[in-house]
């Protein structure tokens, strides 16, 4: 379904992603876990469409480099950002139709029934300000908005991030549900335990490169895996 | 109670370029120091469809506003956009620089002299409680207003309305939903232009229009903008009347040559007392 072929992102003369090849296959949950700074957000950015990068991406045979970021949501895309991102000055109900933007009212009225069943926190806080909402509701908020379009592939962006180990829990297991009625999702996670518990195949980025690759229960036993999640500093630590 | 009628009328205008600053402020963070020079080409065009071509005023109201629209449009579309390194201050500075171009071009076109536009209605005298009002002072007020609601519900309910707070919030997540963040700043500035233009042409009939009047409408309507705080679409429209009543109140009791010192004293006021403003609220902070 999704197809990065190498894929380089330079900031300035920093190079931040260098030569990432990852594929996904439809119905698939694969996560790509790796330390602070790997690359990662870079990754899913670059996806997106907000960061220019060299590569190809192609989306179920469309290559989107010359798709404008704000088109890719009508191609089935959809991506839930890091930090959430939810709009904080206006209600629960305005952030899940902005996530329809590009659908007609009846059509958003739909998904939103539907994804208030999946999150039914929100339904109690539809005319709540989104920035009043603690930081699990927001990124129920965030996935849930990102659902409304009604995406093939969702992107998401850690969605642990200074969450309670009971509340990623229970975005992970929402996850799980997702992906059992049909939709393919792309994480990249620091959480690597969490994320691979889950995923069903996994990558490992480590300073902007794919170091490791596998299936998730493969990679939750790996040495490996507790070096790159670790880090450099801590690699080199435990070798000398 | 004069002074407060008088005052409640060159609110209204504060009032619509103060909305007109906040639109622009909200989508793109910037100040547009061209804002009082669409107020100017407002009346100009007023001026230049009634008197100079004659047409009647349902049309002269509709090519002024179309043209406005056109000319925030290009304003945005020609000058900002090709800004090679767009910092807030650079952006800032063409605003200033395009005040500038507009005014000298004010002047080739439409000379030194001040213009004066028909009256839109007839002239009449309202007697209320301690003074009285034009019938002019009147329809600029009431144009004022259902300006101000028009667009808050606007804002409030249509779609696009969202989008705009949408970018307001994060321009980042309005992309990730869809939302062409550059056709609304363009927006922005379109309808900043024609919010401008439309003080203009309303108010030209009682002050008649100058090519140098941008420069007081322009900074009155900031620090009505300021006043009311940046960014609130209500602080905007209050702050503007809380302005002109102010100015109109000293004018008053004081030499009317110091009239225009005021909106500065109270800018600087508010500036050292709340520089938030009065309605103005903090960003919430993103957890």
């Amino acid at each position: 379904m999704l197809k990065v072929t190498s894929l380089t992102v330079r900031y300035g003369s920093i190079v931040a992603l260098k030569n990432v090849s990852v594929h996904i296959k439809k119905g698939e949950f694969v996560a790509l876990i790796g330390s602070n700074g790997a690359g990662k957000t870079t990754l899913l950015n670059a996806i997106y469409g907000l960061v220019v990068s060299e590569g190809d991406v192609v989306f179920k045979n469309n290559n989107l480099s010359k798709v404008a970021s704000h088109k890719r949501i009508e191609m089935g895309l959809s991506l839930v950002p890091e930090g959430r991102r939810v709009f904080p000055n206006m209600t629960v109900f305005e952030n899940l139709e902005l996530g329809g933007f590009k659908k007609d009212k009846q059509f958003i009225n739909k998904k939103i029934d539907e994804v208030v069943n999946l999150f039914p926190v929100l339904k109690e806080r539809f005319r709540q300000l989104a920035g009043m909402l603690s930081g699990g509701e927001q990124q129920m908020l965030a996935i849930a908005r990102a659902l409304i379009s009604d995406p093939e592939l969702l992107l998401m962006d850690e969605p642990s991030m200074g969450l309670a180990p009971m509340v990623i829990k229970e975005v992970y297991e929402k996850l799980s549900i997702l992906k059992k009625n049909g939709l393919t999702i792309f994480l990249v996670e620091q959480n690597a335990m969490a994320a691979l518990k889950y995923a069903d195949r996994g990558y490992v980025l480590e300073n902007g490169k794919i170091v490791l690759q596998g299936k998730s229960n493969e990679l939750i036993n790996d040495n490996e895996i507790k070096r790159a999640y670790l880090g450099k500093e801590y690699k080199e630590k435990w070798e000398r | 109670m004069q002074f407060l009628y008088s005052g409640i009328t060159s609110g209204s205008i504060y009032a619509l370029v103060a909305i007109g600053f906040n639109i622009i402020y909200n989508t793109t963070g910037l100040i547009n120091f061209a804002q009082g020079e669409f107020v100017v080409l407002g009346g100009m065009l007023m001026y230049t469809t009634l008197t100079m071509f004659g047409l009647n005023i349902f049309s002269a109201f509709l090519i002024t506003f179309i043209l406005m629209f056109l000319v925030g449009i290009l304003f945005e579309r020609v000058f900002l956009r090709y800004v090679r390194l767009k910092t807030e201050i650079n952006l800032i500075t063409v605003t200033i620089a395009l005040a500038i171009i507009l005014r000298g071009i004010a002047m080739m076109i439409w000379g030194r002299d001040s213009l004066a536009v028909p009256s839109y209605v007839e002239e009449k005298t309202v007697l209320l409680v301690g003074g009285s009002i034009t019938s002019q002072s009147l329809v600029v007020i009431v144009v004022c207003f259902f300006t101000a609601i028009v667009l808050s519900t606007f804002f409030k309910y249509t779609k696009y309305g969202k989008a705009f707070r949408a970018c307001h919030d994060d321009q980042v997540a309005s992309t990730i939903c869809g939302i062409d963040v550059n056709l609304i700043r363009m927006l922005s500035f379109a309808i900043a232009s024609f919010l401008g233009a439309l003080a203009g042409a309303i108010v030209a009939p009682i002050t008649f229009v100058t090519y140098t009047d941008g420069v007081m409408s322009g900074l009155k309507g900031f620090s009505a903008a300021i006043l009311g705080g940046l960014g609130s679409f209500w602080g905007g429209l209050f702050g503007g009347f809380l302005l002109g009543v102010i100015e109109g109140f000293f004018a008053f009791i004081l030499p009317s040559g110091f009239k225009d010192a005021f909106a500065f004293i109270i800018l600087l006021l508010i500036l050292f007392v709340k520089p938030s403003g009065l309605f103005g609220k903090k960003k919430a902070v993103r957890v």
